[in-house]
């Protein structure tokens, strides 16, 4: 199939005020198929935004090019520009203009004008649901629906490659959820390809053809949700939080030794959350065993003896927060 | 160039849709300007002729003119310098005149002086001028010249000086002895100038001769010395352009008549020597008594033509006359609200100029900046975008003040009154120039400022400096130091046009080069704001 994105060892370097340089995206290679939804996974601060921001052509990369559809976003950029839509993770709209002001605006920007420009914008706050609020001003709509604008402004030009860049922070669910559907709709519908970027595993767990996680400005895993959950094999993970306690070394031992199916475990000690402050993190025990609730039962005990309170415990099965796990040795929360 | 005018359009759009900035643009400064207007200028026209702002001008005038000896005038061999190269003897000439009664011997005796500072006082001073002009052992005073060019209706004399008034009344001229005293008294501001006539203002204004080398009479050039100076107060700017064009006017006039004596001379002299060496005249046969009986016989009324020029107001002081007029004519309002409202106009508009540049910190924290890089667009489109918008919103905030302005002036004088002049072209190219420089110095000052919060404290600084040099808080600084505002060259083109004047060519070229300049250089390091 087409490549519609192609990246090759892009890296970003800023320079801080004391002169120093930090390297927020080390040598990113990509490659996104035409109609296939990819999204890059990670925390924050992993470099998502900023490989996404060159890939855009909304920042000079450092070093390393992007393509398009095959015109290079540094050489060509007003063509491969042309092809892309983009939704940022913050709501780009004009606040006192109204919603169809905003989307015309915006518009005219990409080219468009006269009655294909009023057509698209009748057609995109159909789209989103909006046609009754089109004329309100965008201060005056709730966050999900400036979402829903916020999206609609991406696709103005009906681009055949759009960028998200995580844009279901701080909606509700409801408002969620239907972003997530009108992704896949992009996609089914209108054959679009599509660059998402989350720190949520359940969204690129749910949409993603192909996911790339990113963490310390570097992928470092990429494929199809299968091929990674075989990198962690056939494990399910037991997540146990134990309060603000110490666990020591030899329990731990002794619980892998002796319990079946237990391949290795993770403690997260307790953190102090600041200087200041005397409260902490709580501990938590991941545990990594290939029949989780078959093991689960001896582990308690065990934990039981040795004085270990268990204040909670998730069986979770293979994912990708389990890659993630497995590959950082973090969480994707943390 | 469409994506230019969108953005443009977009920019004009927010700006005039958001309420907390109109009242920055609009609401503050006509309510101010129609405070301090009503409160220095009072509510109504004028009523009468008299000059509420401009009548009785404090003026201070110091004659330091001796004069010019008739002796010296008259005694030839001093004023002729290569007098001996005459074929003749000119020893001969005068001693022939002095049997007639009419030489230098009689004049030298009488010691009369020509003092043309005395009659310059006279007509600032309102008093009546008395010439000192000899022909003969009688004198004959100036003021009983007429003029036939002059109809009934214009008063010959000082009166004639102002339109719809007198001098008198124009004037409140006192005299004082010293130069250093009243510029003193200026800079004190008991006077609004001082007319100070030096030393050698008649030997100046008094024709020069020598012979050239073919023996014909030239008017010799005046030296360097003795010009009048007019000394003025800053604070009273109009009354000193009055000041200056009527001295102006007066001395000119003066200078006219030299021409003319020395025209007149040159020429007669020429024809008698002419006619002498060509023996057409023989000296001997000359009845010189009977010739200087017909001169003594003669009266003022045969000067009457050198009446006309020199008849102070007759003819020849046309500069000072249409903005006297225009001043004059001008409502007490009209004349308060012009210098205030255009200063407070610009000194608005600078804000605008400033925080409308300013907003792309906005665009760039709401993320629309990002959107529009992202977008097919160049970026130096978004840049000219934006300052064209910016250009074009300070360009209306200008113009629509000055309407605004000239609403409430015509609604407090009671009839419609166009208080900044009807030349409209040349308002609305002040009005471009203006928006230009204003809007350039906003690029330049959000251009060179590393935050937005250097911004935020950097433009209002300067924004009150440049109001403060050029005058916008109701007090002048010396004109040396209000020539590097923007301010004082807009409100100086403004107060012209509004006075009928149109030399506003050098405030033009100030705005304009200023303003390009800014831009040009505000536009280069503003770019840096579009990098991400």
């Amino acid at each position: 199939m087409r490549l519609m994105v192609e990246a090759r060892n892009l890296r970003k370097t800023y320079k801080r005020h004391d002169g120093s340089t930090i390297e927020a995206v080390k040598g990113v290679d990509l490659e996104i198929r035409q109609g296939e939804i990819f999204s890059l996974l990670g925390p924050n601060g992993a470099g998502k935004t900023t490989t996404i921001s060159m890939i855009s052509g909304l920042v000079e990369p450092t070093e390393g090019d992007a393509s398009i559809g095959g015109f290079s976003i540094t050489k060509q950029p007003m063509d491969a520009k042309r092809l892309m839509g983009f939704v940022p993770q913050e709501i780009a709209l004009y606040p006192d203009l109204s919603a169809r002001q905003n989307l015309a605006f915006f518009g005219r920007m990409y080219g468009l004008a006269g009655k294909t420009l009023s057509r698209r914008v009748d057609e995109l706050v159909e789209f989103v649901d909006l046609s009754d609020r089109q004329n309100d001003r965008i201060d005056t709509f709730s966050g999900g629906m400036k979402r829903r604008i916020n999206l609609a402004a991406g696709l103005l030009n009906s681009p055949p490659l759009i960028y998200m860049d995580e844009p279901t922070v701080g909606i509700d669910p409801q408002s969620r959820r239907r972003i997530l559907d009108t992704v896949k709709l992009l996609r089914e519908e209108e054959g679009m390809t599509v660059l998402y970027t989350t720190h949520l595993m359940e969204e690129a767990q749910e949409l993603s053809d192909r996911v790339g996680i990113m963490d310390h400005g570097e992928i470092i895993a990429m494929g199809t949700q299968a091929e990674l959950t075989q990198q962690v094999g056939e494990e399910d993970r037991l997540e146990f939080t134990i309060g603000a306690q110490e666990v020591a070394e030899a329990l731990l031992e002794r619980i892998q030794q002796e319990t079946v199916g237990v391949t290795r475990i993770l403690h997260n000690p307790p953190e102090q959350l600041s200087d200041e402050s005397s409260e902490s993190t709580p501990s938590r025990l991941t545990v990594f065993a290939k029949r989780g609730r078959t093991a689960l039962p001896q582990i308690i005990q065990n934990l039981d003896a040795a004085g270990v309170e268990i204040q909670s415990v998730a069986v979770r099965e293979p994912d990708l927060e389990a890659v993630f796990l497995a590959l950082t040795g973090r969480a994707l929360r943390d | 160039m469409r994506k230019i005018l969108v953005f443009a359009s977009k920019e004009l759009y927010t700006a005039f849709r958001d309420r907390n900035l109109m009242l920055l643009m609009f609401a503050t400064p006509l309510v101010l300007s129609t405070i301090i207007g009503l409160a220095f200028g009072g509510i109504g026209g004028n009523g009468d002729s008299e000059l509420p702002d401009f009548a009785d001008i404090p003026v201070a005038v110091v004659n330091l003119d001796e004069g010019v000896d008739t002796q010296e005038v008259i005694t030839l061999p001093d004023q002729f310098a290569n007098l001996d190269a005459l074929p003749f003897d000119p020893g001969d000439l005068a001693s022939a005149f002095n049997q007639a009664g009419l030489g230098p011997d009689q004049l030298s005796q009488d010691g009369t002086t020509l003092n043309f500072g005395d009659q310059l006082a006279a007509i600032l001073l309102s008093q009546p001028v008395e010439g000192t002009g000899t022909t003969t052992t009688e004198g004959f005073d100036l003021a009983e010249l007429g003029c036939s060019l002059l109809d009934e209706s214009e008063t010959i004399g000082p009166s004639s000086l102002a339109a719809g008034g007198t001098l008198d009344d124009l004037l409140d001229a006192t005299s004082v002895d010293s130069a250093d005293q009243a510029r003193a008294a200026v800079d004190n501001g008991d006077f609004a100038a001082a007319v100070i006539i030096p030393p050698g203002f008649s030997r100046r204004i008094m024709p020069h001769f020598a012979f050239d080398g073919d023996l014909r009479l030239r008017t010799q050039p005046p030296g360097e010395d003795g010009a009048v100076e007019v000394y003025a107060n800053n604070g009273r700017p109009i009354s000193a352009r009055i000041l200056h064009s009527l001295v102006a006017g007066i001395v000119n006039q003066f200078v006219r008549v030299s021409v003319a004596i020395g025209a007149t001379l040159e020429t007669s002299v020429n024809t008698l020597a002419s006619s002498i060496l060509r023996g057409d005249i023989d000296l001997s046969t000359v009845d010189l008594p009977a010739s200087v009986a017909a001169l003594q016989e003669l009266d003022a009324t045969v000067l009457e033509p050198l009446g006309c020029l020199i008849t102070p107001g007759a003819n020849n002081i046309t500069v000072a006359q249409p903005p006297l007029e225009h001043i004059q004519e001008a409502p007490r309002f009209a004349r308060t609200i012009v210098p205030i409202g255009a200063s407070q106009a610009v000194f608005f508009a600078l804000f605008t100029g400033v925080f409308g540049i300013h907003s792309i910190y906005e665009e760039r924290k709401y993320w629309t900046l990002q959107r529009l890089i992202v977008s097919p667009t160049p970026r130096i489109f978004l840049l000219a975008g934006k300052l064209l918008g910016n250009l074009v919103t300070v360009f209306l905030q200008i113009l629509i003040l000055l309407a605004a302005l000239t609403l409430i002036a015509s609604v407090v004088i009671g009839q419609p009154t166009l208080i900044w002049g009807t030349n409209f072209a040349a308002i609305i190219i002040v009005t471009l120039a203006l928006a230009l420089c204003v809007s350039g110095l906003g690029v330049f000052v959000v251009g060179l400022a590393k935050t937005p919060e250097q911004v935020n404290l950097f433009g209002p600084m300067i924004n009150i400096s440049l109001a403060v040099l050029g005058g916008a808080f109701g007090f002048a600084l010396p004109e040396q130091a209000a020539r590097f505002s923007l301010i004082y060259w807009g409100v100086d083109a403004f107060m012209q046009l509004a006075n009928a004047q149109t030399d506003v060519a050098v405030n033009l070229l100030v705005l304009f080069g200023q303003g390009i300049l800014l831009f040009l250089v505000g536009a280069w390091l503003f770019k840096r704001r579009l990098d991400l």
